[in-house]
């Protein structure tokens, strides 16, 4: 037994000095990456050939014809501007519902009364998306940075809050007998204790109202603004524009993909003690 | 040390109400180490909360030192079987140790030493900044041992602490245990289903009686020398007297699980 693996060690080893490239891959190391890039190479020729031979390239502009639209107006500094009025409306509507969110929920967790008579409404509220709400926050706010705001923590409050209600539940009780057993105090067992163990819910919560933020930014800019991607969308559509069209939605995929993994990059770096726990029952 | 006389507890929930407990006297001497004895559904845990103060009597009284138990006191540590939920996983091993001591506000200028007696007692010293999920299940058990133990409680309860345990580190566990009460003299209340753990460790086992109604049947004084081997005749034989007293409890708790 111990031969045979002997023998199958020493000959993978044997392949593996053959070219260091193909060893990587079989190590797992390079192939995710490289499949990545695959399928992003793989899904733009299909795009250019399919654009450019079978579908009218004005209703589907191929990918190169979308960079040669792009170059300019990225080197005019217009898409930057349209990010970042999108981002900091994105930010700061997601930052505020967060904050508020985790409050509301840590109170809502910790006392049953107040979460049994605030739940119904909750229950009720969240099937208005922030899309539904646009109408009414436009003559509220206006359609200045206001309403931006409002409608992006709309969309972020409720995520945020259930999971953190969730988060602060399933605190294990043994955790916190163990805590008052050891002489923490109520307040003690809350702070150093449940809330800690309600992280990992409370930061999931926030990574998926992230990206339901992203989503609501734009119907929100395409409804009512005067800037922003959104903004940027609705005018090419006006204009026929359709190469600008798809230059403002891969911004938007690009966006979106690196936003996530930043937040997670972030959370790796402050969170990872709180995030990688032993199951708990 | 501690006491229960008379102890009943009812479980009520809308429909029906269980008598978990009834007549439940029990009295654990100072520095004593006490096996409660039993098959699963008999009560035990309900009784050790009732010690920690995490459950009320509905009727009798429950005391310690004479003076009657009203919620977790801090001269009393409940242990859990489950250590990986009773530890904090977000802190090393040498910061779930801290953590015991600043909630129950030490000074802070001994807690190094604190903290470096008793990681050494249970053999952790050289794995102080793991995780506890680096840790295997005994050594998180050593680790809430050296956590309960630093903030110096009267009494250890000890809720099938070991039941999780693979069979050779639950014996490493056992001479843990014996190594650290016979040097402190902490009072323990261990609770167990297993009749060798009962013998290897206890000075009295109490034995329930399965529920409803559960109570101390019985309590067998072991007097016998320690390190005990369950191949020696005289300690065979209370094994088997055990097993025989427990022998119908068995089987009725085996039914009570089928039918729920």
């Amino acid at each position: 037994m111990a031969d045979i693996r002997d023998t199958d060690l020493r000959e993978s080893g044997e392949k593996r000095e053959g070219s260091s490239l193909a060893a990587a891959i079989r190590a797992d190391t390079l192939r995710v990456p490289l499949l990545t890039l695959a399928s992003i190479a793989i899904a733009l020729l299909t795009w250019q050939v399919m654009s450019t031979f079978i579908f009218n390239p004005f209703l589907i502009p191929p990918p190169l014809e979308v960079v040669r639209t792009a170059i300019p107006m990225l080197l005019s500094g217009e898409i930057i501007a349209d990010v970042s009025i999108s981002m900091v409306r994105v930010l700061v509507g997601f930052t505020m519902g967060s904050l508020a969110a985790i409050v509301v929920g840590v109170l809502l967790g910790r006392v049953r009364l107040l979460h049994d008579l605030v739940d119904p409404i909750i229950e009720l509220l969240r099937y208005l998306s922030p899309t539904a709400m646009i109408p009414i926050a436009v003559i509220w706010f206006g359609i200045g940075e206001l309403s931006k705001y409002f409608l992006i923590f709309w969309g972020t409050f409720f995520i945020v809050l259930i999971n953190t209600v969730a988060g602060v539940w399933r605190a294990p009780i043994a955790r916190q007998r163990a805590a008052e057993c050891l002489g923490a105090s109520q307040m003690q067992i809350f702070v150093l204790v449940v809330i800690p163990s309600a992280a990992p819910y409370i930061v999931t919560g926030m990574r998926v109202a992230m990206a339901s933020s992203f989503m609501s930014i734009i119907p929100a800019e395409i409804l009512a603004a005067d800037s922003g991607i959104g903004y940027l969308l609705q005018k090419s559509s006006m204009l026929l524009q359709t190469n600008r069209i798809f230059v403002a939605l891969l911004t938007i995929c690009v966006l979106g993909f690196m936003v996530d993994r930043l937040f997670r990059l972030l959370v790796d770096r402050t969170l990872t003690r709180f995030m990688s726990f032993v199951t708990v029952t | 040390m501690l006491q229960l006389a008379n102890v009943r507890k009812v479980f009520k929930s809308a429909t029906e109400s269980y008598v978990a407990l009834d007549g439940v006297n029990l009295d654990v001497r100072i520095g004593e180490l006490f096996c409660l004895l039993g098959p699963s559904g008999c009560g035990k845990s309900t009784v050790l909360n009732i010690l920690a103060g995490f459950e009320q009597a509905s009727s009798g009284s429950a005391s310690a030192n004479g003076t009657p138990i009203r919620g977790a006191g801090r001269d009393r540590v409940l242990f859990f079987q489950d250590a990986g939920s009773a530890l904090l996983p977000w802190l090393t091993v040498e910061e779930n140790v801290r953590f015991g001591l600043r909630v129950r506000k030490v000074a802070r200028a001994d807690w190094d030493a604190i903290i470096d007696k008793y990681l050494k007692m249970v053999d952790l010293d050289r794995h102080r900044g793991k995780f506890p999920a680096q840790l295997s299940g005994g050594m998180r058990q050593r680790l809430q041992i050296a956590r309960a133990l630093a903030v110096e409680p009267a009494v250890l309860l000890m809720d099938e602490p070991f039941a999780a345990l693979d069979a050779l580190t639950r014996r490493r566990m056992h001479a843990v245990l014996l190594d650290i009460w016979q040097s402190t003299g902490k009072t323990i209340v261990f609770v167990t289903h297993d009749i060798a753990e009962a013998i290897t460790l206890a000075d009295r086992i109490g034995i329930m009686s399965v529920g409803p109604r559960s109570r101390i049947s019985k309590v067998i004084d072991l007097n016998l020398p320690r390190p005990r081997d369950l191949t020696n005749p005289s300690v065979a034989r209370i094994f088997m007297e055990i097993e025989a007293l427990l022998a119908p409890d068995v089987a009725r708790s085996e039914e009570r699980t089928l039918a729920h």
